[in-house]
């Protein structure tokens, strides 16, 4: 063990730099959403605030890698950001574009960081390009000419007054400064040239006299008041290079309604508004319980709506909002953290995580195996010990499952700037709108279904909303509707995307597919297939092939990529009025909570979200069709059922009596007709294999806990099978199961 | 024989251990004369940094009474930015 302590350094570095990867790949996701987000609300303050701290902590952490390129770059944008947060620069469309370009190039940079070949003389040439523009806005018209340096040779003359702030300025100087070869008397010339010196105030009181001096020490520290434009970082420049050693403190000069403010964010828990005011002497306790007992009156009143303490103080205590605005932030935050205390993370390797999960399935395996024999020795003891035992592994279950569940939206914000930058090409105006986009899915799935999608998003920007003249034209609005939403939907989650453009034209879709051989000649399918056949390989419409979305390929690998992960897709379309395409996933790829079922000797397990009901039903006298069809009469309506003895040509005697369960399914209920019900099972699901790819209707097998194989019935691709018109013999295959 | 303390061209850190000597060996001197208000002549100083203030500063910080007389434009404006002007004026 001879490391040198470089070594370890770089052992160090190297171990640490894909989290450091993987943390700036997420503020450059952050940045680009809060940017976003900006566009929306120009004036959102908090949104400034967080879009400096990622870009900050980018840098941050850029400097500690030694990634000196990312820090450089980063820098220019950090400084102009800094001055969005002071009010000098404002923020538009343009700016933003040019944030979002700059967000690509640090995205750029990080993703190479360890490559150095992958920075081009292309690449070059637009970090450069974007250099100057950067500095061109943070450095004003003044100083267009000093762009070349970049070093930080900051003395810019005192701008315009009209942006300026007075900076209250206290440092105290470490004893090495002159030894460092630093001079606090230059440090304030310095400053001196940044802006205008309304007042400076040197400290001599600690310098001793002069028969104790050590002349080479530094004991100065001054006070400054300065009236600059400079920005706190240029302020703080100015000491870069004493920094180590200095007690630096820059203010921002404060209303009395900011220090009031400050007060209440620093103030320790103390959750009522009332109070969080009171302590910090906004209002008195006297008046605060005037308004309170206001408050508790109106409370009585049924006309009057119930009225928020907040804004009684505002009106009658004239306590200022921006004071009341800061205690209810405060107070929300203590909610939101509990305790106080923040939310921590731990970063954990996605296949650990995948390797308990596997276990669990076994786990789940082995404790329904435990249960059968504990049942068989009809001891109590051991049965309750083991059902004690398999809740507790249920409850493992869902909180691993939970683990890898993710909020939808995050991927669903990735699409924000790709409609802006889609539209903006295609000369579309796109109000693009994203709807609960808090609903989890696993996070396997959402890296998954996140290509799909975004082909989808594409193609409705490209093909289905008009250009403004043309919505115009049909009497819409200029500017297109694009709404992407998702919802959870008995065990499954919901994605939908929505625009309201021209929707699919039937007759040319038709067309074409005549003229590719999809369709044969003269056929007309019913208007659902004629939509789906846009998912048919080989198929596009658009009249230009666009870079956008496609050259007839894609649809269908939408497609398939979505039936791999079990989901189904459905088209509503309204011609003339918009799509609306629906995806179906189920929440999970491992493990369901299943209702065993049983068919002569054969096992079948249904996700139990999609049965409503069990009915008992007469089995021999009920005439089937070829694929084991027929209908009951439940409440008046008609269910269709499916016999799964007849599907799937299960070997042996019908009994007398038989059951149907009844489950839900996308197309509506219909009934499936079992002959043993066995209850309900977790269920961890493994894949069929690829001979079984074309099976229709199961959707995967498990193993019971007996030892046994059970297969999966997929209720969607069933359920279609049950209400399709006419059952092509090809797709149902028979299956003997053990 | 009221001569007032010549500072030198370069107050700065360079010379300021030499500065500081000498001055000491000024004030020992002179106090010990009589209780008058020092004299420190800071007409030939050219170039001025923080230590050298600081060597006025502790001067300032002794139980004596003293002023400068003709400041010279660098140690003038060195005052100035340290916002310790006052030596020109008064003591």
């Amino acid at each position: 063990m001879s490391y040198s302590s470089n070594d370890a350094d770089q052992d160090f570095i190297a171990a640490a730099m894909p989290a450091f990867i993987s943390e700036a790949v997420e503020q450059t996701e952050a940045i680009e959403t809060l940017l976003l987000e900006l566009e929306e609300q120009p004036d959102n303050r908090e949104l400034l605030d967080s879009l400096f701290r990622c870009a900050h902590t980018v840098k941050g952490s850029a400097g500690i890698f030694g990634l000196n390129k990312v820090v450089e770059f980063t820098h220019h944008v950090e400084t102009l950001l800094d001055q969005m947060r002071e009010g000098a620069i404002e923020f538009g469309p343009a700016l933003s574009t040019l944030l979002l370009q700059c967000n690509d190039q640090i995205k750029f940079l990080v993703a190479t960081a360890s490559d150095e070949a992958a920075d081009t003389p292309e690449q070059k040439d637009i970090r450069a390009d974007l250099v100057i523009q950067l500095c061109a806005l943070t450095e004003g018209p003044t100083r267009g000419d000093a762009i070349a340096s970049s070093d930080a040779s900051a003395n810019a003359e005192a701008s315009t007054v009209s942006g300026s702030t007075r900076w209250t300025i206290s440092a105290r100087f470490g004893p090495e400064t002159f030894r460092n070869g630093m001079d606090p008397l230059s440090i304030a010339r310095y400053l001196a040239g940044m802006g205008q010196v309304v007042s400076m105030h040197s400290s001599i009181d600690a310098v001793p006299s002069l028969v104790n001096l050590e002349p080479e020490t530094c004991y100065l520290s001054f006070r400054m008041e300065l009236d600059s434009a400079a920005s706190r970082e240029e302020v703080e420049g100015a000491f870069s290079f004493v920094m180590d050693d200095c007690e630096l403190n820059v203010i921002a000069p404060e209303t009395p309604g900011q220090k009031l403010a400050r007060e209440i964010e620093e103030l320790p828990e103390t959750p009522r508004l009332g109070d969080l005011l009171v302590s910090v002497g906004a209002v008195t306790q006297d008046r605060l319980e005037q308004v309170l007992s206001t408050q508790q009156q109106s409370r009585g009143m049924p006309a009057t709506p119930k009225t928020l303490l907040g804004d009684l103080l505002e009106t009658q205590a004239g306590v200022a909002p921006e004071v009341v605005e800061a205690a209810l932030g405060k107070q929300q935050k203590l909610r939101e953290t509990g305790s106080g205390e923040e939310g921590r993370y731990i970063r954990v390797q996605a296949d650990r995580l995948d390797a308990v999960i596997n276990l669990l399935g076994e786990l789940v395996i082995a404790g329904a195996g435990a249960t059968l024999l504990a049942r068989e020795t009809h001891d109590v003891g051991l049965i309750e010990a083991n059902l004690h035992m398999n809740s507790l592994i249920e409850e493992i279950r869902n909180g691993t499952l939970g683990l890898r569940m993710v909020p939808v939206g995050e991927t669903f914000s990735r699409f924000r700037r790709v409609v802006r930058d889609t539209a903006a090409s295609l000369g579309k105006e796109v109000n693009f709108e994203i709807v609960g986009g808090e609903a989890e899915l696993d996070k396997s799935m959402v890296e998954k279904i996140a290509d799909p999608l975004m082909h989808l998003v594409r193609n409705s920007l490209d093909h289905g909303l008009e250009s403004p003249q043309e919505r115009l034209a049909a009497g819409k609005s200029a500017s297109g509707k694009l709404i992407l939403s998702a919802r959870h939907e008995t065990g499954c989650i919901l994605i939908r995307i929505e625009d309201d453009g021209r929707g699919i034209n039937r007759e040319r879709v038709l067309q074409r597919a005549w003229n590719r051989g999809l369709v044969e000649q003269g056929v007309v399918p019913s208007d659902d297939a004629i939509n789906m056949l846009i998912f048919e390989p080989g198929f596009s419409t658009a009249e230009q092939v666009t870079n956008l979305s496609g050259r007839g390929v894609g649809m269908d690998v939408v497609r398939r990529n979505i039936e791999a992960l079990r989901g189904s897709l459905k088209l509503s379309s309204h011609p003339g009025q918009g799509l609306q395409v629906d995806i179906r996933l189920p929440l999970t790829l491992a493990i369901i909570d299943g209702f065993l079922v049983g068919v002569g000797k054969s096992k079948f397990v249904l996700p139990l979200e999609s049965v409503v009901e069990v009915i008992e039903a007469g089995g021999q006298n009920v005439r089937v069709d070829a694929t084991g069809r027929h209908c009951l009469e439940l409440r008046g309506a008609v269910l269709p059922v499916v016999r799964l003895r007849t599907l799937y040509s299960v070997e042996s005697s019908l009994p007398e009596r038989v059951s149907v369960v009844v489950v839900s399914s996308p197309r509506g209920q219909y009934g499936i007709e079992v002959e043993v019900l066995l209850g309900q099972q977790q269920t961890v699901i493994k894949p069929l294999g690829r001979l079984f790819k074309t099976l229709r209707g199961i959707s995967g097998s498990s193993i019971l806990g007996s030892g046994e194989v059970a297969l999966i019935l997929d209720v969607g691709s069933l359920g279609e099978l049950v209400t399709a018109d006419n059952v092509g013999s090809t797709s149902v295959a028979s299956v003997a199961t053990a | 024989m009221n001569k007032p303390f010549e500072l030198p061209a370069e107050l700065t850190i360079y010379g300021a251990v030499e500065t500081r000597d000498a001055m000491l060996a000024w004030v020992a001197e002179r106090s010990a004369q009589s209780g008058r208000t020092l004299e420190v002549s800071a007409r030939a100083v050219t170039e001025m940094d923080g230590s050298g203030l600081q060597l006025l500063a502790a001067l300032s910080n002794m139980d004596l009474s003293w002023r400068v007389v003709d400041a010279s434009s660098a140690f003038t404006e060195a005052c100035h930015t340290m916002g310790l002007a006052e030596w020109l004026e008064s003591h």
